[in-house]
């Protein structure tokens, strides 16, 4: 039976190009966000799984700037039983390493669950990291590219994005699910959600909170480093198709 | 308040004023607050925490009859049906809404239907296609549900009308904004018309059409069959010659183009085809097709009947100045709120009613 469910979301740009700082970060102030296009079928799911078991709770956890807090709140509006922000300055620049061991620390602090639930990827940074690292440094199996899930007696039955098709993934509980975009379209707000909603507030932890010095957050905590971003100039690529036998010559002559 | 994306809207206004001379309601009020800038300006005071949101500016809210005449002409892509819609749902929320709203809002969640009552039955058994008929339709335009259906039984179509026709969620969607709760009606409506298991349903009310085809799929709540409104689906029928009127003048008429079908779906030409069919000349008005101006709806009629009838009036000053004879509709919301106050010597024509006569 299931009793906790987490979600982890993350607000992105809605524009549709963002300005970068001198450290190659998105400029997100100014910008207006939305939560992140995979995060929502994640939090559906977490509704439905949620729906099916009444008794069951769902905890959201984001990462980002004290600002998201006003889009997050509306969460609750929607059948979270918690929200909860990790938000620090000193959390500013997190490769995703850095992102998924401030992750990683929050979650311990909110204790058992069965299972996390996350979008795949995020359309702004698109590494699609995080839910390998977070199941990694959890220590729970995981199955990624989820796009149906039922929930079972100890676990779950998923079905799994392939490349040339689906598979189907029985696991157990406690484990990490990352939900494809577009897999379940979040439902709207109801007008009773709407009203218990008025009442209750973001919970807002910051790092030292969640027991992560400042050598582990942040720029400070990330192993990459931007050193360089490019954007690539239309109309440059010169594809052209050769026969095997002519392969070998071919990339001698572009020396790869 | 409203969402980031509503706000965006709101505050997006360059103050051109163009959707004062174009909203109906303005019109007939004179009212500032019943422009869409002057709704939207108060929305960004809310935002600003320049103003709080009462029930004064809650009722201006509900003094819109969400046609989407300032959206058609908006030269910043402004859609003030956005943020109103969203505001009626915080009017809700925070139990600011008029009373006339909440009790329309109970008789649905009592009901069904917008007006507390059992709704009359249209149910038949039929394998050609399934026609909805709609709450207004249903429980005040009778004469439009039975001549359409009339119409398709004339042709050979064999229609079937679900016992309990669930409602679509338009009604509710108007009165409380796009909300769970109008997820799950139409949910409901949408698995009731897929267990009938046919290729095509034929919806008679656009506000329900519109609903349908616009909304239910980005609610994952899709409709199998192809939604076809009943104005295209019976020209559809006089183009193939599936229909023989007889030959009959009828006089002038001019074809009021309902707001949703004109701007939602751009059709305009149906209802012309029926016109003509039915033996009317046709003349028409300055405000037609996707400049077509509201008459009222019922929703709206039931919770500001006064602003409504003065609204229909205007469409009525609309067609006077045409000197045509007959008000020409084919929509059930329409020919309830034009009913109200038909001015001396000029018809309001239901025009399945007048294309069933002439077959």
């Amino acid at each position: 039976m299931i009793k906790r469910i987490l979600v982890c979301v993350k607000l992105v740009p809605t524009a549709t190009s963002v300005e970068m700082d001198g450290q190659f970060r998105l400029k997100r102030d100014g910008t207006s966000l939305q939560l992140n296009i995979a995060d929502v079928s994640a939090l559906e799911a977490a509704l439905r799984l949620k729906a099916a078991t009444p008794d069951a709770e769902v905890v959201v956890l984001s990462m980002g700037p004290a600002k998201t807090s006003q889009t997050l709140q509306e969460l609750y509006a929607l059948g979270a039983d918690r929200v909860i922000l990790l938000s620090d300055p000193a959390l500013a620049g997190a490769d995703s390493f850095a992102t998924a061991k401030a992750l990683v620390a929050a979650i311990r602090c909110l204790g058992d669950f069965d299972c996390l639930l996350c979008g795949r990827r995020a359309i702004d940074a698109e590494t699609g990291q995080i839910p390998g690292q977070l199941a990694a440094a959890l220590g729970i199996p995981a199955v990624t590219n989820v796009q149906q899930l039922t929930a079972r007696d100890n676990g779950f039955l998923c079905q799994r994005r392939l490349e040339n098709g689906t598979a189907q993934l029985e696991i157990a509980a406690p484990c990490l699910l990352s939900v494809c975009e577009y897999t379940y379209p979040l439902r709207l707000p109801g007008i009773m959600g709407k009203r218990r909603a008025r009442d209750k507030q973001v919970e807002v932890l910051t790092a030292v909170a969640v027991g992560l010095s400042a050598e582990e957050c942040g720029l400070r905590g990330s192993k990459t480093k931007v050193i360089r971003v490019d954007t690539r100039a239309p109309g440059l690529r010169k594809c052209r198709y050769c026969e095997t036998d002519v392969l070998a010559e071919k990339i001698r002559e572009v020396q790869l | 308040m409203v969402s980031q994306k509503a706000l965006q809207h709101a505050e997006k206004c360059r103050f051109c004023w163009m959707c004062r001379h174009l909203c109906p309601v303005q019109h007939q009020t004179g009212k500032e607050l019943n422009t869409p800038r002057a709704k939207g300006l108060l929305l960004s005071m809310v935002s600003k925490k320049s103003a709080e949101f009462d029930r004064d500016m809650a009722q201006a809210m509900y003094e819109c009859m969400l046609c989407d005449a300032c959206v058609n002409d908006c030269c910043t892509g402004y859609q003030p049906p956005l943020f109103i819609r969203e505001a009626r749902t915080e009017a809700v929320v925070n139990e600011l809404a008029p009373e006339a709203v909440m009790q329309l809002i109970e008789n649905v969640e009592t009901s069904g239907n917008i007006y507390g009552t059992v709704k009359p039955s249209f149910a038949r058994e039929g394998t050609d296609v399934l026609v909805y008929i709609g709450e207004v339709a249903a429980c005040k335009v009778s004469g439009m549900a039975k001549a359409l259906l009339n119409i398709l039984e004339k042709t050979g179509i064999r229609a079937k009308v679900l016992d309990n026709e669930p409602a679509s969620g338009a009604m509710l969607a108007d009165l409380m904004g796009y909300v769970e709760e109008v997820t799950q009606q139409a949910s409901a409506c949408a698995d009731a018309i897929n267990a009938a298991k046919l290729p095509t349903v034929v919806v008679l009310d656009s506000y329900d059409a519109e609903i349908m085809k616009q909304r239910y799929a980005e609610w994952g709540c899709e409709i199998k069959a192809e939604v076809v409104t009943a104005t295209a689906y019976v020209a559809k029928l006089l183009e193939e010659g599936k229909l023989a009127p007889k030959s009959k003048k009828r006089g002038s008429g001019v074809c009021h183009d309902d707001d949703r079908l004109a701007r939602s779906f751009y059709e305009f030409a149906p209802v012309r085809a029926m016109a003509k069919a039915a033996g009317f000349d046709l003349a028409e008005m300055f405000n037609r097709e996707r400049l077509a101006k509201s008459c009222g709806s019922a929703v709206a009629l039931g919770y500001m009947p006064e602003i409504t009838i003065k609204v229909a009036g205007g469409r009525w000053q609309d067609m006077i100045r045409t000197d045509a004879k007959a008000m020409l509709v084919a929509n059930p919301q329409a020919y309830l709120c034009l009913s109200q106050c038909v001015p001396a010597e000029k018809e309001l024509v239901d025009l399945f009613t007048a294309l069933d006569e002439s077959l």
